[in-house]
Parts: structure tokens; sequence; C-alpha cells
């Protein structure tokens, strides 16, 4: 399988001197591409810090970050926002709409900047992604009008617009409810069904075991992993109990 | 506590605290220096007229006098205290060589003058009454201000030399508007040169109650006593003419002061409230365990005064050097009076006053902790701003603009109230920028002068104090009718008339007879008269009568009563200011002519210098004047000031503009750090980024700028007219430079948002996305 991303003991430290804190701590990672993989762990641990680093929107100390063959730590401010904008796509735990655009507009945004002519196909494009997670009612509505995990939603729509190469998600329904986050891994697994890699940070075992592969992580280092095999419905429940039988394991 | 929650917060938030510090530092700094300079200026006049003995009342007359007449005059009237008359021997410019150079380009009246015995007093730079011996002369200061004399020069008139001993304060004629000027020299060298001058008298009166001048100028009018000169002219008069050109420094002064003043508020509301938002979640907490308003509100207060001590007090200091410069001028002029100690307190009072209005601001200000619920604040984290999104501006159906541009404007629109702050600065920047530069031009128009009532002509000859002057006006007019090079030409005449008052009693009025409409002049109501019976009076007449368009006034005009409707009203610097205009004829009323005037323009291509030259040859006995050089010498000084005051409103403009820029967009950067990681995780350039805060600086410059113009142009127009109507003119339009006004200055101040925009972006690119959006 293609590589998609390849990390290299990557260091990444807060603090100077003594008193630096090691977040990440000599890690190596791979992801290929249309793979699905969560990450899990302590609060601390890291997960947070490797999703920012491997999507360059963090900087690191040392180490090697490779997507699709480039080097991360090579590349210009500008350079890395192309990438995010065309190669990425970002949802957070807090939906992290602007305030001041409708739904419709907020998915759009990102899209339009490389497209102004093409406003009307992107248009088209972003409701059918709204239809197919089921908000296609709300492109109008201002963001505080509507639940957090309908904007979790809007929050993919607007991910998947640039038909990236990579999704990363930093606990996408840690602050939804059990029903609306069951609705938001549907979406997910549809994602990833679809070719786009997924890389997820969560708390939640249910939610990573969705994925094929789960890493976890303590004190910055990646200690262990677990491969589940491509998402499969029916022996959903035997993935849960995998994964929380390594999560004890872990004392997570 | 507080030192060290203020330190750690200045510590904190640099820029700002320095911005508001220094419009702090800024207002206090000219509040005081405005009270220093009006404080000195005032004490400085009245020291001078004190020591000066300056007359409360001065008549000038060229030709006899019956001195028997006068004092007869003085003993009848209570209020008289002392009375004296001294001589003025009026000396053609061109006999006065000063070193190389004689003052034939002077459009003043020089003369020379012995000490006067009683009052009236030229005083020497120290303060103190000058004798001079035989051989010295002290030249009035206007001379040493222009640098055409200096100590030590020699002074020859008519082949009498003399030698500049000193210079000399006149409380009479010191300022450049007062058209006299009197030299000082010992009588037996004003002896020797009497038969080369023209004999005029001060006919000049000290009153124990000064404030009833008015009815002594009518008791003086009245018993017909000698008045052939320019009009009477009062204590008043001079106190005024002697503060003119500082006062109008001084009032220039406060009016920037104003508005530094608003713009300190505006920036300490704004950043004040920037703070509670930030700080809105600890205000929360404090409050829930139990911190009472008063106790919260000290602590942002303390900063604030601390803030506005240090500030108000550097500001004190800073004028205390800062008036140095400007009180060279009122010292050269007026002396040193000893009111420095006094001026010094108003100074501190002025300093103090704007550090109680800033606290009480402040205080103000933060009266809204009381709204903010502790619930609400620990829970949301901020201030729920109600904001509707324009829903009609939508990014899927903006068509063709870029969405950096689109999200700059709808930021504008949506979060209007953050943005009136820098709106009302760069209006006010804009409007300081532009006014000053309006007054500058209007004023060195060259069509300004028919606001003061003179005709726009190129030369003018008058024709006073000499006999017979109908007759030579008629030959001077005759020989101008056969100079091809004259294009038009008109003589206007003054007579004194008898005038019936209302309520019976007599008066006087000067009118000016003759064709108004070749040189006309701009009326601030009404219009030239046309007619017989018609008369336009200027706005000092009208004040003195009471009386408006369409009044009517009873003049006794070759015996016979002359009924005429007032339709117009005009400002008028010339002969006092009190004078009328009418076109009836006189018959032979040429017993009561007081002088002739001779306003002519001359055919394109002819040099005016030569053709007064050549009339000064030919009518010796006329003034003949180049109307450019009257304007330059008798508006140039203000013309000056204000042009330098219009190069610093734009310095300070500028300096506004840049700061508060500066200062609004790191604060809304404060603010906006989560939408911007947002953007940045969007794959948004920091250029991208750049280009919107641009937007939103650049929509707001233009509305403030469109504000400030539309402002210069009726409020300051006002101010400016406001003034100008101080020396004399009133009801004018501005002359806008177009150039200035439409193009170079909404041109410059693009320039200094633009540059304080980059400067405070430069950080967004190394902003960083985890920092804000990590969990």
């Amino acid at each position: 399988m293609k590589k998609m991303i390849s990390g290299k003991s990557i260091v990444k430290s807060y603090g100077k001197g003594q008193e630096a804190t090691n977040a990440l701590n000599h890690v190596d990672i791979e992801i290929s591409a249309g793979e699905f993989v969560a990450v899990m762990g302590p609060s601390g641990c890291g997960k947070s810090t490797l999703l920012f680093a491997l999507s360059g929107a963090d900087t690191i100390n040392s180490g090697e970050i490779e997507l699709d063959g480039q080097d991360l730590s090579k590349l210009n401010e500008n350079e890395l926002a192309d990438i995010r904008r065309t190669k990425m796509g970002f949802v957070f735990q807090q939906p992290t709409m602007l305030k001041n655009l409708n739904i419709l507009d907020n998915i759009i945004l990102s899209s339009l900047q490389d497209n102004k002519r093409n406003a009307k196909n992107i248009t088209k494009k972003a409701k059918i992604l709204m239809k197919d997670t089921g908000i296609s009612e709300l492109e109008d509505r201002d963001i505080a009008e509507v639940s957090g995990g309908q904007l979790q939603r809007a929050g993919i729509c607007r991910a998947l617009i640039n038909e990236p190469e990579i999704l990363f998600a930093d606990e996408p329904t840690g602050a939804l409810n059990s029903k609306s986050s069951e609705e938001i891994m549907e979406i997910f697994s549809a994602v990833n069904k679809n070719g786009t890699a997924v890389m997820l940070v969560t708390h939640d075992a249910k939610v990573a075991s969705r994925a094929e592969r789960v890493l976890f992580m303590k004190d910055g280092k990646i200690e262990s992993q677990l491969s589940l095999g491509k998402f499969d419905e029916h022996n959903m429940e035997d993935r849960i109990n995998q994964v929380i039988l390594k999560m004890r394991s872990f004392d997570i | 506590m507080y030192r060290k929650l203020i330190i750690n917060d200045i510590k904190k938030s640099k820029l700002i605290t320095i911005t508001i510090t220094v419009f702090i530092l800024l207002a206090s700094m000219l509040t005081s220096l405005a009270a220093i300079l009006s404080a000195s200026l005032f004490a400085s006049i009245d020291g001078m007229m004190e020591n000066a003995k300056t007359p409360h009342f001065l008549q000038m007359h060229a030709g006899e006098i019956d001195m028997r007449q006068l004092s007869n005059f003085a003993g009848e009237q209570a209020n008289i205290e002392n009375f004296q008359v001294t001589s003025f021997l009026n000396i053609e410019g061109a006999e006065i060589v000063i070193g190389e150079d004689s003052l034939a380009g002077s459009v003043q009246d020089n003369g020379l003058s012995v000490q006067s015995e009683r009052f009236d007093f030229l005083l020497g730079l120290d303060g103190n009454i000058i004798r001079p011996t035989e051989g010295e002369i002290y030249v009035p200061i206007y001379y040493r201000k222009n640098g055409q004399a200096s100590i030590g020069d020699s002074v020859a008139i008519h082949g009498v030399r003399l030698t500049v001993a000193g210079f000399l304060r006149d409380s009479q004629m010191n300022a450049s508007m007062i058209s006299s000027k009197r030299f000082l020299v010992n009588q037996a060298d004003f002896e020797q040169v009497r038969e080369f001058g023209k004999l005029e008298y001060l006919i000049e009166f000290r009153l124990t109650d000064p404030a009833a001048v008015a009815a002594l100028e009518a008791a003086y009018l009245l018993a017909e006593l000698p008045a052939n000169g320019p009009p009477a002219i009062t204590y008043s008069l001079f106190k005024m003419a002697n503060a003119i050109d500082d006062g109008i420094m001084i009032a220039v002064l406060v009016l920037v002061s104003i508005l530094v003043i608003i713009v300190s508020f505006l920036c300490i509301r704004f950043t004040l409230l920037a703070k509670i938002e930030e700080d809105y979640r600890e205000i929360g907490v404090l409050k829930a365990i139990g911190l009472k308003t008063r106790s919260l509100k000290q602590l942002y207060l303390a900063k604030y005064s601390a803030l506005a001590g240090i500030a108000c007090t550097a500001g004190f200091v800073l004028s205390l050097f800062a008036k140095e410069p400007f009180l060279t001028n009122i010292r050269l002029y007026m002396g040193e009076a000893g009111g420095s100690g006094l001026g010094i307190a108003f100074g501190m009072l002025g300093a103090l006053i704007i550090f109680f209005v800033v606290t009480l601001y402040v205080n103000g200000v933060l009266r809204r902790f009381k709204r903010i619920s502790a619930a609400e604040a620990i829970r949301f984290g901020a201030p729920r701003e109600k904001s509707k999104a324009a829903k009609g501006f939508r990014l899927s159906g903006s068509g063709m603009i870029s969405p950096n541009i689109f999200l700059g404007l709808k930021d504008v629109l949506l979060r209007k109230k953050l943005y009136v702050t820098m709106l009302l600065v760069l209006a006010i920047s804009s409007f300081l920028m532009i006014v000053p530069q309006n007054i500058y031009n209007t004023i060195s128009q060259r069509n300004f002068m028919t606001y003061m009532g003179i005709g726009e002509c190129d030369m003018r000859i008058d024709i006073q104090q000499t006999d017979n002057i109908a007759g030579k006006a008629e030959e001077i007019a005759g020989f101008m009718a056969e100079d091809s090079d004259i294009e038009e030409y008109t003589v206007l005449t003054s007579y004194m008339f008898d005038m019936r008052m209302t309520d019976g009693s007599a008066g006087k009025l000067k009118v000016e007879l003759g064709d108004h409409s070749i040189f006309p002049i701009e009326y601030s109501y009404g219009r030239a008269p046309q007619s017989e019976s018609e008369i336009a009076i200027s706005g000092f007449v009208a004040d003195d009568l009471e009386m408006g368009l369409n009044d009517t006034i009873a003049l006794i005009a070759c015996g016979q009563e002359k009924i005429l409707t007032i339709c117009g009203i005009y400002s008028d610097i010339t002969n006092g200011g009190k004078t009328a205009k009418a076109v009836f004829d006189t018959g032979d009323g040429s017993g009561s002519v007081l002088w002739s005037i001779i306003p002519v323009r001359l055919q394109s291509g002819v040099t005016i210098d030569t053709k007064v030259a050549e009339y000064k040859n030919r009518f010796s006995y006329t003034k003949v004047a180049d109307i450019d050089d009257y304007i330059n010498q008798t508006f140039g000084g203000i013309a000056d000031a204000v042009q330098k005051v219009s190069y610093a409103a734009i310095a300070a403009a500028a300096i506004l503009t840049v700061l508060v820029t500066l200062l609004f967009m790191k604060m809304l950067l404060t603010k906006d750090r989560y939408s911007i990681a947002v953007l940045k995780s969007l794959g948004f350039k920091a250029a991208d980024i750049y280009i919107q805060y641009l937007t939103r600086a650049f929509v707001v410059l233009i509305l403030g700028i469109a504000i400030g113009t539309v402002l210069a142009n009726t409020l300051g127009e006002l101010v400016g007219v406001g003034l100008i109507a101080s020396f004399g003119a009133s009801a004018f339009h501005f002359a806008i430079n177009p150039m200035f006004a439409y193009l170079f200055s909404p041109v410059f101040m693009a320039i200094c948002v633009w540059s304080a925009t980059r400067l405070s972006l430069a950080g967004i690119s190394s902003l960083k996305i985890s920092e804000y959006i990590k969990e």
C-alpha cells in the first residue's frame, strides 16, 4: 500500500532547558493511503500533539515527517497552507466555525479560495455533502442556531469539500452525546470507504473500534498497537472488546 | 496587590499601555500648554498696557488743533482722568533708510514720536520707559521681528543720521495688524526732521471708568472735536490687537487638545472594553466568590488612575519645556509679566483636570460590571454578542468577490460597534488634516480680501489728510482715464454724515459713496447698495445700531434728511471697521469729505510695481499701494502661522492614524486569534488573512475619510469662520484645495493605515494553529 504519511523519530518538547518536557519522544509512525488509524491514550500523552505535528499545523523539534514523499520541515508557511487546503481535512472536538458566516459559507470557504469562478459547482458539491451528512436543511443557518452534532457534521463537510487525501480528526465526538457520536462515526466510516485516509484521536473505545489500526500512546511514545482489519459492522462488539482489553493492559 | 496587578498587566500589553499613556500625556500637555500660554499672554498684555498706561480712548487728527477746546472738553467730562495730545510725525517710508534699505515697501504708516509726558509711554524691552538721548532712535519691535533692523544700525531720515539704540514696545501699535508704527527719538532730533514729515496728533484720554468709553466717544463726536484721522480706537481694541496673533495660536492649541482628548477617550473605552472581554471569565469567577462590583472596579481603575497620574504629570512637565518657543513671541512683543507663576499654576490645573476627567471616564465605562452575570460569564467566557449574520450577504452568492475581501467586508458589517472607535478616530484625523489646510487656503486666496471689506484690485490709491480731496481724486481719475495700462478704476469717497438715531439723538456715520459694483466685496447678508435709497453697513455698525437688513437709517445729507434702507451687511477691517456704503449723490457736500480711495485693476501684463512707482511719483500727495503687498504684510503673518499649524496638524493626524490603527489592529488580532487559527487550518495563508484585515481597515478608512471630509466642510467651516471672524471677517466659505482635500489627504491617510496594518499583522505568520485550537 502507498505510504501517505511517515514520521521518523519525531520529538516535540515544551519549555526550555531542564524544565522541558517531551510531548513527543522519538515517535515513529506510518499511515498508508486510505488507511483508518485511531490514536488513543491518557490525557497529556501527546496524541493531539502527534496529530498537529503530522499535519504540519505545529512545528517539531527534531525528526522527520514526510507527506506524500514531501519533507514537511522543508516547506514554508505558504506551501504548508497549500497542502492543508488541497490534501488535508481537519475536524476538531469543538466545531471551529467562523461566527460571521452561515453554515453553507463556512463549508465552501476554503474551496472558493482556489476556484472563485467555480462557486456554483462548489456550492453544488457542498449541498451534496450536506445531504449525505443529513444537514441539507441547515445551509442558511447561523452557526449559533444549530446543535453541536449538526455543527460537527458541517465541520466534516467543510473538511471534505476539497476532497482531501487524509482527514485529521481530534476527538471529533468528544463534545457529543452517544447518539450523535454514533452518527458522526458512521460518516467517518463512509468517508474512509471512499478512499480517504483518516487519522483520529479519541478517548472512546467505541469510536476507536471503527479504525483499522489503533495506536496506544503513553508519555509521548507509541507503546503498542492493535490491528483490527477493515471495518465490519457485524463484529463491532468484538472489535470494541479488543480495544478495551488492550486499553486495560495499558492503564488507560 | 494593586501594584503587582498593574505591573503584570502593563507587561502583558505594552503597546496598548504605551498608546493610551501617550494620548493622555498629549492631552494633558496641550491643555497645560494652552492654559500657561493664555495666562502668560493676558498677564503680559495687561502688564505692558499697565506699564505703558495705554490710553482708553484715542483719536488721530491731522491739521490744526485747538488745545483750549480740547482742554475744555476734558474738563467738562467727569469721566476723564487724564488727557494729552502727542505728536506723530508721519514720514514717507522711502525717506527712512535703516542700514542700506529704506522702508519704501512698507505698508505701515511710519513716524517719529517723542516720549509722552503723562501716559501712553513707549517701553524698552526691559519694560522701562525709554528716554532717548540725542542721536539715538528706538525702533518698533515689529522691525526687529522682520529682521529689518538691529541694534547699532544707522538710520537716515532725510539726511539726519541716527543710531538704533534699541527696540521699543508700543502698547498701541505693536501688532502687525495696526498699520501705524512709532519710532522714538529725542526732542531735539524730532525738531530737526519736523519739516520733512507730516505732523499728526494723537488725542488721548485716560478714563476713571474705562467701561464708559462709548459715552465718551459719542460726546467727543458730538462736540465736533478734531477727528479727521482714522476712527477712534479704544483700550479694548488695543488689547485685542495685541492678543490676536498669539490668541489664534492658543485657539488652535485648544482645538487640537479637544480632539486629542476625544481620541484618548475613544481609545480608553475601546481598550477597556476589550480588556473586560478578555477577563470576562475571571470577572465572573471573582463575582461568584463574592467580590463586590466596587472592588472589581477598583482593580481596573487603579491601573488607569496610575497611568493617568503618570501621563498627566509628565504632560505637565513637558509643557513647561514646550512653552518656551511659544512664549518667545509673547515675551518679545509684550514682555515678561510676573505672571509666569500664575501661568504654571493654570497649567497644573489644566493637567489636573485632565487627570480627573480621565478617571471619571474610566469609572463610567466600568459601570457595566454591574451588568455582568457571574453564571453567564463563567459558562460562556465572553459577553454574548448579539450578532445577526447579515443574511443577504452570502459568500455562496457573492459572485466575483474574493473570499478574503468578502470576509473582511462581512466582519465590518457584523461587528459595526467594534469598528466605531476606529471610524471616529479616522474621521477626526481626516478632519484635522483638512480643516487647517482649508483655513490656510481660504485666507491665502486673493479674493479673501473681499471678505474683509476690500474690493479685489491690483493697486489702490488713498487720498487722505490733505486739502481738496475731491479735486485731487478727480485729477487722478482724469489721468487714469487716459492711461491705457488701466483696465478699470473707480473713485470711492468717504464722508462723515450726521445721523438721526431712532431715539431722536444724533450720531455720526462714515459713508463711502461711489460705484460699489466695479470692485465688489462679499456681503455677510444682503447685497451692495444699488439705488439712492439703499445703504450697506459694516458688521460693527450693525452691532452698534442694533439694526439688520431692511431697517432704515436717517442721514442728514446736503441739509436734508435722507431715509435709507439697509440692503447689505459686510465685514470690514479697514478704518476701524465702522463704515457704510451707499450710492447717493451729495451735491456739494464736499465739506465733510474724509478721504477718497481709487482701486485700480490693471490690464494683464502690466507690472504692478512699475505702475505703483509711476503713480507715487506723479501724485506725491497720495498713498499708492500694491494690494498684494498690502495683503501680504497685513495677513501674511497670520497666513504663515496658519500654514505652520496646518503642517503640524497633518503630522498630528498621521501619528494619530498610525497609532490608533496599530492599537486597533493589535486588539482585533488578539480577539480574533481563534478565527485566524481556524482559517489557517483551512489552508489560508498569512497573505490571505492580511488581505482580510486590510479590507476591514480600508472599509473603515473610506467611511472615516468620507465623514471627516463632510464634517470638515460643514462643522470645520464653522470653526474656521469662528477663527477668522476673530480678526474681522465673517460669513465666508472655505476655499477648498481639491488636490489636497480629495487626493493628497486621503492617499496620505491610506498610506498611514496600510503601513500600520502591515506592521500590526507582522505576527500572524508565526501564529500557531495548535495553540488556539488544540483541546
